[in-house]
């Protein structure tokens, strides 16, 4: 769970009565341990076990400290001692780079690792990184050849830069066991994690965008009556033509001029401003069955200029010629679409991840915590079809792609580690321990940087009995849910220098959006001519097998 | 000991024998030869021809390093005390040449490579294709056209600083508290600025000029969406910074002017304004030019403000070069373009500077 969830849901008002609650159902689950039959008994100790480690250090309770995360990783250690034999890896030494991102990733690594450390004899060295860092360290590692890391903390984005080269060591079967993948949400299945049909990432997290609302915009009889939506509008047409009409409506809780859909218009933003867009055109881009949506995967030729892009793009300059956006917009990038804009009462919807969602409740600079509402990404009434190149109706009239944007974060275990097997065995088991089903509830349910990733993760009983309450995590989790298990759910493309070919699209966009290219179609144009030259750059012919087995193709 | 020569300085002048020379160059050469082996070594490695376990540039470091204890040791043995005399200065000339000379020559490799850290090829040499590409780049010419505009900023700068210079110079009230108050922007990051003013301040929404903006009647305050007004906006938040910086160069040269000469310009008739132009301003000129000199490298340095704030939006209109080699470096990994892009950009710095110089000297010269 990312630390502003968990302080929004404290600050909820988690109280004792709720913990006690907590407290008394854990009880309960633990004397299921009664029933007979070994199954029965195993499915029990684990529920038990669930229920204990949800009560480190206690909802409510205060952010927990390095102590918390040590009991936890103690009492999660049963599948490496399943496993491994005590003191197996004395002697053996692990580098381990991963992220410092607020005191948390590596700082929890360390804490839930330390009674793996004792108990196997194995030690680790830290590379902590900030996450601004990250990119070029890891670019930096791999084209110098200086790669000093066993284990990595790796967003699924740059597995073409790792796996792709063969950096990285396919996970053991044993690891896979115990990871129990099928738990695994749908898109973070393979081909995700995956390269050439081996799998190499043991996935701790989970990423998407999810659409977050103004409700009372639809239920305001003046706002209604003048824009004729009392429904959030499903796709991107309505969602335009709501957004229009929003023009020159007050909002009810600031007094201010009311907008409706927020783009990022200064999209320039590390590359991760691509993302924005990318929400846009998945819905009319990205067929039903058919994963490529970026790229043609035999030429690498950029769809980015196709109608379907070339439409969503369209659809932004529209608003902008409408004057539909707030003033300066085009200033405001994605962070201040969320924090500047939606939780301060500018902007009637926006599409983000899912810290929007939880910030909403009780962020200290949040007017809107009552009135939000989540859902999927809206869809589109027509779908091009790049196969056909042509525009076709999608089935049912509406096609919907929820925008997987980053995939979340994995545990990797480095081709350094495969030549001794003694030390191959210690970075698989120290990643199964981190990538448990178990530690995953608690991570999820407690400040870690990390959103759940497993379906066993929303089962929101569990979390109603651990103290939290039940309609605010159905909200948070469902449309999370729903779009991580969306079968047409628009999946990023894991090839090398993924995030050129963002950043650059990020430049031109900037450019289109300024009205320094004539139409949509140019500066589509423009960002497939920068594509195509990277491509060309990092190598047509690599970039193409790589595209290829980044899709499962 | 012989009694002849530079007897102040020389405190022994020793006979060297013909031998202990040779011993002497055998030693340099021999650790250059050791230098060039390794090299060799290292590039027959790196082309895949033999394997000999130098998987890093390190040995060749080590060798250089043993060339360098060589070459010092044989300054003592070739020339004995005069040698001693060399050791003086030779490794802190070393030293400061191996951290330029060499960081220079690589990057000037680089700088001729197409190097996209993601290609699986690696670095190639590409001759001058990097220069050409930056010729044809449009988003380049536009942050080199934006950083003219953003230079001839300061000479707006330079005026409001010697103002403000002059405005302290006087007997005014608190002079003291305005001495520091004028200073402060100068001690905050850019970083903070452009979170302060960029962000917060011009924040068109709730910030407190976009909300005096609307209650003077105009209804959609927007300071970065016009280019100009972007641009003017990035300007004044820059000069806000370093204006402090020129104002308190051009103080201490208004404080060191003789005030007689100012009484005799007085006494001799002058007015209040042709005393500053004819008096103070031609006596400021070395120390104004300075300023405006120092004050330019910071200038085309401009990055932090730009890349915090818009980004180099609305559509390239601020971008400056350093913010653009930025992205293009990191953002985009293309180590190649980003290093050639950054080296003619330092020469162009060079040639700017060295041409400012010149016609400094000849305005600052005394007229006689």
């Amino acid at each position: 769970m990312k630390v502003e969830h968990y302080n929004a849901i404290v600050r909820a008002g988690l109280t004792r009565r709720r913990l006690l609650q907590s407290a008394a159902a854990a009880g309960g689950v633990a004397a299921m341990g009664g029933l007979p039959g070994a199954a029965a008994a195993q499915d029990a100790d684990e529920a038990a076990l669930r229920a204990q480690i949800l009560q480190i250090p206690g909802v409510g309770m205060g952010s927990p400290t390095d102590a918390d995360w040590r009991k936890v990783g103690e009492l999660t250690l049963g599948s490496t001692k399943a496993t491994v034999e005590e003191g197996e890896f004395a002697g053996v030494e692990l580098s381990f780079m991963g992220l410092n991102n607020q005191n948390l990733h590596n700082f929890l690594f360390r804490g839930f690792l330390a009674p793996w450390e004792e108990y196997t004899g194995a030690k680790i060295n830290w590379i902590d990184l900030a996450q601004a860092d990250f990119n070029a360290r890891l670019q930096q590692s791999i084209a110098t050849g200086t790669v000093d890391f066993d284990m990595l903390e790796m967003g699924a984005p740059f597995e073409g830069d790792t796996a792709g080269r063969g950096l990285l060591d396919e996970m053991p079967d044993w690891v896979a066991e115990i990871l129990d993948l099928d738990d695994l949400v749908g898109y973070l299945k393979p081909p995700v994690g995956t390269w050439d049909g081996k799998t190499y990432r043991v996935s701790i997290d989970g990423d998407c965008h999810t659409l977050s609302y103004r409700k009372d915009y639809f239920t305001d009889p003046t706002i209604s009556a003048a824009t004729g939506y009392s429904e959030v509008p499903d796709t991107y047409e309505a969602m335009d033509d709501w957004t229009v009409k929003m023009k020159g409506q007050t909002d009810p809780l600031t007094g201010l001029p009311a907008y409706g859909f927020l783009d990022p218009l200064k999209y320039q933003w590390g590359g991760f401003g691509f993302y924005f867009l990318a929400d846009r055109v998945a819905p009319y881009a990205k067929v039903p069955g058919n994963a490529a949506w970026l790229f043609e995967p035999d030429t690498m030729k950029p769809m980015v200029n196709n109608p379907a892009w070339v439409q969503a793009i369209d659809d932004v300059f529209n608003l902008i010629k409408a004057d539909a956006y707030p003033p300066d917009q085009i200033n405001a990038d994605a962070n201040s679409t969320a924090f500047a804009q939606f939780l301060a009462g500018t902007g009637g919807a926006l599409m983000w991840w899912g810290d929007v969602g939880a910030m909403a409740r009780t962020s200290d600079t949040s007017v809107v915590g009552d009135v939000t509402g989540f859902g999927i990404n809206p869809g589109a009434t027509k779908l091009y079809d790049w196969t056909k190149a042509e525009w076709v109706e999608p089935e049912g009239g509406k096609n919907e792609a929820p925008y997987m944007a980053y995939l979340g974060w994995g545990i990797y275990v480095t081709s350094r580690v495969s030549g001794d097997e003694k030390k191959r065995k210690a970075a698989w088991s120290a990643a199964a321990h981190l990538g448990g089903k178990d530690l995953a509830l608690w991570m999820s349910a407690y400040p870690s940087g990390f959103q759940p990733y497993r379906n066993s993760q929303f089962d929101y009983d569990e979390w109603a009995a651990a103290g939290y309450d039940r309609d605010y995590i159905a909200d948070y989790l469902g449309s999370n849910l729903d779009s991580y298990n969306h079968p047409n759910a628009a999946v990023e493309p894991r090839i090398p220098g993924i995030f050129q070919y963002f950043s650059i699209f990020e430049d031109e966009m900037a450019k289109g959006v300024a009205g320094q290219y004539a139409s949509a179609q140019e500066t589509a144009d423009a960002i497939a001519a920068a594509w195509e030259e990277i491509t060309d750059q990092i190598g047509r012919e690599s970039q193409i097998a790589l595209y290829k087995a980044s899709l499962g193709l | 000991m012989s009694t002849e020569g530079d007897l102040l300085h020389v405190i022994t002048s020793d006979v060297i024998s013909p031998q202990r020379r040779m011993v002497g160059r055998i030693l340099v050469w021999g650790a250059a030869a050791l230098v060039a082996v390794v090299v060799l070594l290292q590039l027959l490695q790196i082309s895949g021809r033999i394997d000999i376990g130098f998987t890093n540039w390190r040995p060749a470091l080590y060798a250089y390093c043993v060339w360098v204890a060589a070459f010092l040791a044989g300054q003592v043995i070739i020339r004995g005390e005069m040698g001693k005399r060399r050791l003086f200065v030779l490794p802190a000339v070393l030293f400061v040449a191996s951290l330029t000379l060499f960081p220079l020559l690589f990057g000037l490799v680089i700088a001729f490579s197409d190097w996209n850290l993601a290609s699986p090829d690696g670095r190639r040499f590409n001759g001058t294709a990097n220069l050409v590409k930056m010729w044809n780049d449009p988003f380049y010419w536009n942050a080199l056209g934006n950083m003219v505009r953003y230079s001839l900023a300061i000479v707006v700068e330079y005026a409001v600083a010697f103002g403000l210079a002059l405005l302290l110079a006087a007997n005014i009230r608190a002079r003291k508290f305005f001495r520091v108050a004028f200073l402060m922007p100068l001690m905050l990051s850019p970083v903070a600025v452009s979170w302060m003013v960029g962000k917060s301040i011009l924040e068109p929404r709730f910030g407190p000029i976009g909300r005096l903006i609307r209650d003077l009647g105009f209804p959609s305050p927007a300071f970065f969406t016009d280019p100009v007004i972007a641009r003017l906006m990035i300007m004044m938040m820059d000069a806000w910074t370093y204006i402090p910086f020129m104002m308190i160069m051009l103080l201490a040269g208004l404080q060191a002017i003789p005030r007689e000469v100012q009484e005799a310009a007085h006494v001799d008739g002058a007015s209040g304004w042709r005393g500053f132009w004819e008096v103070t301003f031609p006596l400021m000129l070395p120390v104004s030019v300075t300023a405006i000199l120092i004050r330019l490298i910071f200038k085309l340095k401009l990055a932090d403000i730009v890349i915090t704030v818009t980004s180099g939006g609305p559509g390239g209109a601020t971008d400056t070069v350093t913010s653009f080699i930025y992205r293009e470096y990191r953002d985009r990994s293309n180590v190649g373009y980003g290093t050639m892009l950054a080296m003619v950009y330092l020469v162009l710095i060079v040639i700017v500077m060295t041409v400012m110089m010149k016609v400094s000297e000849r305005w600052t010269r005394p007229q006689t």
